[in-house]
């Protein structure tokens, strides 16, 4: 092939979806207003209090992963899909891999800033800096990579960009159990292994440990080195990694980029 | 760089076959098309609607694979050497769509970002009159200068092969001469054009060659002229007469008040029919006499009244369509 993966093409598609995403008012709201509502639980919480800012932290993951990455992506492929616009970039020289990347994009980066502005916003409130930051940065890009690819799945059965809004429920529901099996997590063991293979679950797991040191799902206190914080990431981790390679091939095989006739 | 018939056509299509769907509901829509584009022609694809022609395009443009048959796009594989074909290329489909609250410059921008040696926007503009309109959204524009658009992004990469699905379907007459002008000078400047019609008047205008397309088949090819070739004459007027017999007469049909000859030698059976007429005093009311013409062999075979041309097969009804 004489024309692979373009980079300069991409960031030309993702700077044009950027900027429709900012005249879109809904969408900008989702992609960057809402997920900064999070951090206020850290206002209402006590200061220096980790174990509140470890659920404000999982929820601003939960948030972002949902709404600049999840949710965007998914209304803007098929809004596209169904105005034919990605019909006729196709006649083009654009690649589709090109298109997939350049879509996500812009709530991808709302997403990574978003997790990275946290950091520093974080000691206004007396909240410790991350036991390790390289877990923590992995934990932040596995989420985007993770929710772009469940982005792309769902298109692959959403009819419209009203459907959306139907469609996207097994995602977020799924998410969302995370923040939810800490509570159910004692009164049954064999209910808290599934909650823990859930990607919200593993999710906020890798932020607990990666930044707050915490040592499972009830922990409010940091207990973990930062040695052992490698060795307790590794369970999340490998969930994350199944959820998005199994997401990635579900969505390459039924990829379309036209609406069904 | 015009027209040469040593050089190798710039589309070669052989055996196409396109079945949507499948087990008893799968419909073929594309059977059998043999198609040759001549470098550096205007060729249109003329056929009623649900004809294949669209079907057919899609497989040239490399959207979608072909059910079976061989297809060469500047003698490469329109999807495996999908990158390479692109950039000499440009695509008009038939229908499309675009972000609307980019404004057209923007749209145009952003089209110019993703080629690899576009033409300049200004210059877009100005060729398709779109400059007036440049800082309006797309969401307002009308439906032609939409289309417009369209043909800009097409043509914007200077591509040496034009592929135009239908590009003057819902223009108005004014807009309609604009586009066949445009498409003349690409041809002019040494582009090949591959174009999509249902309208005689534009296959007749723009084409060098001719391909016919009926029920998923090429069912005649070549110049107009030659087309019209060997197909009868006309002759018909009011009222279910009887007539004798008629030198070079082929066919009779009394139907909806009217009766039609065909012939082969209009002139001949013409005098006689008028003799004849005269020595019966017999009067023929509206009487139409014609020799072959391009609409006369469309609309034979859009009817199925050409008895080389396959009928229309059960659950495909075509709507005429001619403006």
């Amino acid at each position: 092939m004489t024309s692979a993966f373009s980079l300069k093409r991409t960031l030309n598609l993702a700077r044009w979806n950027a900027v429709l995403l900012t005249r879109n008012r809904l969408a900008f709201v989702y992609a960057v207003v809402l997920p900064v509502l999070p951090i206020l639980i850290m206002l209402a919480g006590e200061r220096g209090d980790p174990a509140v800012g470890a659920t404000s932290i999982t929820t601003v993951f939960l948030v972002v992963g949902l709404f600049p990455v999840y949710y965007n992506v998914l209304s803007q492929f098929v809004s596209r899909r169904d105005e034919l616009v990605l019909k006729r970039m196709r006649t083009g020289e654009t690649r589709d891999a090109e298109m997939i990347v350049s879509i996500a994009l812009p709530g991808i980066v709302s997403a990574l800033v978003i997790s990275a502005v946290v950091v520093p916003l974080s000691q206004l409130f007396e909240q410790p800096l991350p036991v390790n930051p390289v877990l923590y940065a992995a934990a932040a890009v596995l989420a985007v990579i993770m929710f772009t690819a469940f982005a792309y799945w769902t298109a692959a059965w959403t009819r419209s960009a009203e459907a959306a809004q139907l469609t996207s429920m097994p995602i977020i529901l799924l998410a969302s159990l995370g923040p939810l099996g800490a509570s159910l997590a004692d009164s049954n063991e064999t209910l808290a292994r599934i909650i823990d293979a859930t990607p919200g679950a593993a999710m906020n797991e890798l932020v607990r440990v990666g930044w707050f040191g915490f040592d499972g799902a009830e922990a409010t206190e940091k207990t973990l080195s930062f040695a052992e914080t490698w060795s307790a990431a590794g369970p999340p981790l490998i969930v994350m990694a199944a959820w998005t390679i199994a997401a990635c091939s579900l969505a390459s095989r039924s990829m379309r980029w036209e609406p069904r006739s | 760089m015009n027209t040469n018939p040593g050089s190798k056509p710039a589309v070669q299509v052989r055996g196409l076959r396109r079945t949507y769907g499948q087990g008893p509901s799968a419909y073929e829509a594309v059977r059998g098309v043999d198609l040759d584009v001549p470098t550096g022609s205007i060729t249109a694809l003329l056929g009623t609607n649900g004809a294949g022609k669209t079907s057919t395009l899609e497989v040239i443009e490399g959207l979608a694979p072909a059910t079976a048959g061989e297809i060469r796009v500047l003698g490469m594989d329109p999807i495996s050497e999908r990158g390479a074909i692109r950039r000499r290329t440009g695509v008009l489909l038939q229908r499309s769509g675009f972000s609307g609250d980019l404004t057209v410059r923007e749209t145009l921008r952003q089209w110019a970002g993703t080629l690899s040696d576009p033409l300049p926007v200004d210059e877009m503009l100005e060729r398709l009159s779109l400059t007036e309109r440049a800082d309006v959204r797309m969401l307002a524009l009308s439906g032609g200068e939409t289309r417009r658009v369209d043909l800009a992004c097409a043509l914007m990469g200077d591509p040496e092969l034009v592929i135009l699905d239908e590009p003057t379907t819902g223009l108005d007459p004014e807009s309609r001469r604009e586009v066949w002008r445009l498409v003349s000078d690409l041809r002019d400047h040494g582009a090949t054009v591959l174009i999509t019609t249902h309208y005689l008047e534009e296959a007749e205008t723009l084409a060098d060659r001719l391909e016919i397309m009926h029920a998923g088949e090429i069912v005649r090819s070549g110049t107009p002229t030659q087309i019209a070739e060997g197909h009868p004459s006309m002759i018909s007027f009011e009222g279910l007469i009887d007539v004798p017999e008629l030198p070079g007469l082929t066919r009779v049909t009394r139907e909806h008040h009217r009766t039609t000859l065909e012939t082969s030698a209009l002139q001949e059976t013409l005098t006689e029919l008028m003799l004849w007429a005269r020595a019966q005093d017999v009067r023929l009311d509206d009487l139409d006499a014609r020799s072959p013409s391009l609409e006369s062999v469309f609309l034979a075979i859009a009817d199925g009244r050409d008895p080389d041309v396959p009928q229309t097969p059960a659950g495909s009804t075509p709507e005429r369509s001619l403006a």
